[in-house]
């Protein structure tokens, strides 16, 4: 299974160092400097504080699965399917949710409320894009 | 309700279509011509009288081939008038009417036609298949960076999600959802214009292929040809007019994180907008004689049966289950003309105008709900929405 084929990401000021860590295999978000809020997309400015100094926080810890769909529609020449895709929260993280694939479990296993590990892989355009990792035996 | 409200000084006095098919084998361009002719004669106007154009999307921007057609000066040129007001947009979008129920409120028009155009039925006809969001880019830009990149390559699979949550909240089944395709495939076969007319039955449906769990091929809206013209005009003009439809009232609010993956409650959508729009009249959801609720997917309808107070929160599937409350003899008949998924997928609300606008004048031919004095019309939900009541005049 190959998530290289599709549609790549145009790389902004705000998203950029998003992908450069991605690339690392580190998921960053946003956290502001002055009240801690965190928040992803990066957006430059604190949605609490509306403060403009936000810095790069790295999350680690394990995520939950909000909700998901499989896809099952070629919709582009030669793309693989069928693949899950997954929308992503951190209990530790409030405000941040992240869209990815999930390997490491058949796609109709997926389910709201599992634990996922943050993870990353090749994706369009040489690009490293969310790809979280179900965790064994998580309920 | 002793406030006044601006778009109760707007009326909407025409609609008009073109062909519409999977595939109509004439320019956008000539189709937008047919729709906005139609429509001004329908509000037994002229051409001269028309002095607002508004389309949508503006500047031809698109996501998906065949999403956006023509240009508005290369219409206004066609038309040869003279316009005072003019709007071309993506964004604030909430209704197709309602940027023109404003330019008319306020006295910088007359007389607005606005329109839609649509050739993805054509275009997926050239691409083999339905084809991906954003494809005729070569680089995911804005809210599409997040989707694209990871594979959520169409609507289908940015709003699945939405659908997967929903159901899990509430307990609701595609055994009961099915109900509305399934209906409104029953409404479209009394609808000369809508592109599919065959029966549908719930077997059929939950045999379909699955295009993005839980979202199968009968809860997605079929991508057509067409255009879809709307006049609106100032209630001082009502005189002029044929048959006129007043706006009672509208709204269009955005409260939740504006993008698919990033709102907050996918169990939950519309609510904002549908309490402002209850908000501006006395009329409540009893009221409502028949409803024309967006539904590019049947989730979408689910949303607004929901978030308009037709039923309760989570109780949408009991509510559709059967099909009975939302047909034509119905409580609350539900997109009468098939709705996207079986007239076709006019967009923005513009087939959803033009059969509520017809329903209250009693034109709507064979499936005309008796005694329609009350329609509801929305658009979208999530982070673009609108929601408007439309009475007879």
């Amino acid at each position: 299974m190959t998530a290289a084929v599709g549609i790549p990401p145009a790389v902004t000021e705000e998203t950029e160092a998003f992908w450069s860590a991605a690339e690392q295999g580190r998921l960053v978000v946003e956290r502001c400097e002055a009240c801690g809020t965190e928040s992803f997309p990066p957006r430059g400015m604190c949605p609490s504080c509306r403060g403009r100094s936000m810095a790069a926080a790295e999350i680690t810890d394990r995520g939950r699965i909000y909700s998901f769909t499989i896809n099952y529609q070629r919709w582009l020449p030669d793309l693989e399917v069928p693949f899950a895709l997954v929308l992503v929260e951190f209990p530790e993280h409030p405000g941040v949710r992240v869209f990815g694939r999930i390997r490491g479990c058949a796609p109709e296993e997926v389910a709201i409320g599992d634990e996922v590990e943050v993870g990353f892989e090749p994706g369009p355009g040489g690009f490293a894009i969310p790809s979280f990792v179900a965790v064994e035996g998580a309920a | 309700m002793g406030t006044e409200r601006f778009e109760q000084r707007a009326v909407i006095s025409g609609v008009g279509q073109s062909a519409i098919g999977r595939q109509v084998d004439r320019s956008g361009f000539q189709l937008t011509l047919d729709a906005i002719v139609a429509a001004i004669d329908d509000a037994g106007l002229s051409i001269d009288d028309i002095d607002g154009l508004a389309m949508f999307p503006g500047g031809g921007k698109a996501n998906l081939p065949g999403y956006a057609s023509g240009n508005l000066y290369e219409v206004q040129d066609a038309l040869r008038i003279t316009t005072t007001w003019r709007q071309g947009q993506v964004e604030g979008m909430s209704l197709p009417f309602y940027g023109p129920a404003q330019a008319v409120a306020t006295g910088e028009a007359r007389h607005v036609v606005i329109w839609r155009t649509v050739k993805e039925g054509s275009a997926a006809r050239h691409a083999g298949g339905r084809p991906a969001y954003g494809s005729i880019h070569p680089e995911a830009e804005g809210p599409l960076a997040w989707l694209l990149p990871v594979g959520a390559l169409s609507p289908a699979c940015q709003i699945a999600p939405f659908a997967t949550r929903y159901m899990h909240e509430y307990g609701v089944t595609r055994e009961q959802l099915a109900w509305i395709p399934v209906t409104q495939r029953a409404h479209a076969a009394l609808n000369p214009a809508a592109v599919y007319r065959e029966p549908l039955s719930v077997e059929d449906y939950l045999a379909s292929r699955m295009i993005s769990s839980p979202i199968c091929l009968y809860d997605c809206d079929v991508p057509a040809d067409g255009a879809t013209a709307i006049v609106v005009s100032t209630v001082e003009a009502a005189a002029d007019l044929r048959a006129p439809v007043r706006i009672e009232a509208m709204a269009g609010v955005i409260d939740g994180r504006p993008s698919w993956e990033q709102w907050e409650d996918m169990g939950r959508v519309g609510y904002a907008t549908a309490a402002a729009m209850w908000g501006r009249t006395d009329l409540r959801p009893g009221d409502v004689d028949v409803a024309q609720l967006y539904d590019g997917f049947t989730i979408e309808a689910v949303w607004w049966l929901e978030a308009m107070g037709f039923c309760g929160t989570g109780e949408a599937g009991a509510f559709v289950e059967g099909g009975e409350r939302i047909s034509l003899g119905g409580e609350l008949p539900l997109n009468t003309w098939g709705g996207q998924l079986s007239g076709g997928r006019l967009h923005a609300g513009f087939g959803h105008t033009a059969e509520a606008v017809r329903q209250l004048r009693g034109e709507a031919g064979e499936r005309q709900v008796r005694g329609a004095e009350v329609a509801a019309v929305t658009n979208v939900g999530g982070y673009e929405a609108g929601a408007a009541l439309l009475t007879r005049w």
